[in-house]
């Protein structure tokens, strides 16, 4: 996979996998701590629709396995340098005594080269910034 | 819903802000075209000039505010001023998308952990393993 690039955060949360992992795919419990609106069908295949802000993220569900792993894709359609499907978002539930880690992959982001990739940095960075601003507390 | 709210944590954000200076930077569609000049290798101000139809003032301009946003490198050569890409410069911008999931998986954290202390409100982790 040259030029794509990993991204990984990690938490860890006083309760099991079975009272976390209902976050990832219950779309009421999922707008509690990300975006505003969203639209889940949490089934191989199914729909990931969720809004960021003004900012449509669209994919959809390719692994559901609670209470350990969910993937699902991620992309903003209309953005040439993040369609729908171009990236991919895992998460690894790891129960450790009571509680749980959470590890979060988000697989295939453009890469950090800045010459070879400014096109899509320049109209990434826009997105990102604006998710990035969404984000911050 | 605080649409404004202020940076509580680390001073004020804002003007200093490295990854809104590099925005800022990027937003002129003249500067994302010098990028892209500049881009093949170091050029001269003036031949990064000839390629606009701007005052060469107006190009020095925007030359200045991508040398302070961190996304151009200046250099001196004689009389003239060499500019590249600064490939260091986006540092910032990829420090706040580093930032998005942590953010989020905070947040996620909190409301987790006040869902289970509503369940959970009479006994406290009194037990043994």
């Amino acid at each position: 996979m040259t030029g794509a690039e990993v991204l990984t955060a990690t938490v860890r949360i006083s309760a099991p996998p079975a009272a976390v992992f209902p976050y990832f795919i219950d779309p009421a419990l999922l707008v509690r701590w990300l975006g505003e609106w969203a639209d889940l069908d949490p089934e191989p295949g199914g729909r990931f629709a969720l809004d960021l802000g003004k900012t449509p993220v669209r994919g959809e569900y390719v692994e559901v396995e609670p209470p350990k792993r969910v993937v699902f894709t991620w992309g903003v359609p209309g953005r040439d340098s993040l369609p729908p499907g171009s990236t991919t978002v895992e998460i690894v539930l790891t129960a450790d005594g009571p509680d749980t880690v959470v590890e979060l992959f988000h697989h295939d982001l453009p890469a950090e080269e800045f010459d070879s990739h400014l096109e899509g940095w320049i109209a990434k960075l826009d997105q990102l910034v604006r998710l990035g601003a969404w984000a911050a507390p | 819903m605080s649409a404004a709210r202020g940076d509580a944590a680390s001073g004020a954000p804002g003007e200093g802000d490295p990854a809104d200076a590099v925005l800022r930077a990027l937003a002129d569609p003249h500067r994302r075209q010098i990028l892209r000049l500049v881009r093949g290798g170091e050029l001269a101000a003036g031949e990064i000039a000839s390629h606009f139809d701007a005052t060469q003032q107006g190009v020095s301009h925007h030359l200045q505010v991508l040398a302070k946003a961190g996304l151009l490198s200046e250099r001196r050569d004689g009389v003239r001023r060499l500019y590249a890409l600064d490939p260091h410069g986006l540092d910032p911008v990829r420090e706040v998308l580093a930032d998005l999931w942590p953010s989020a998986l905070e947040r996620l954290k909190y409301v987790v952990e006040q869902d289970q202390q509503k369940v959970a409100a009479p006994k406290r982790a009194g037990r043994k393993p």
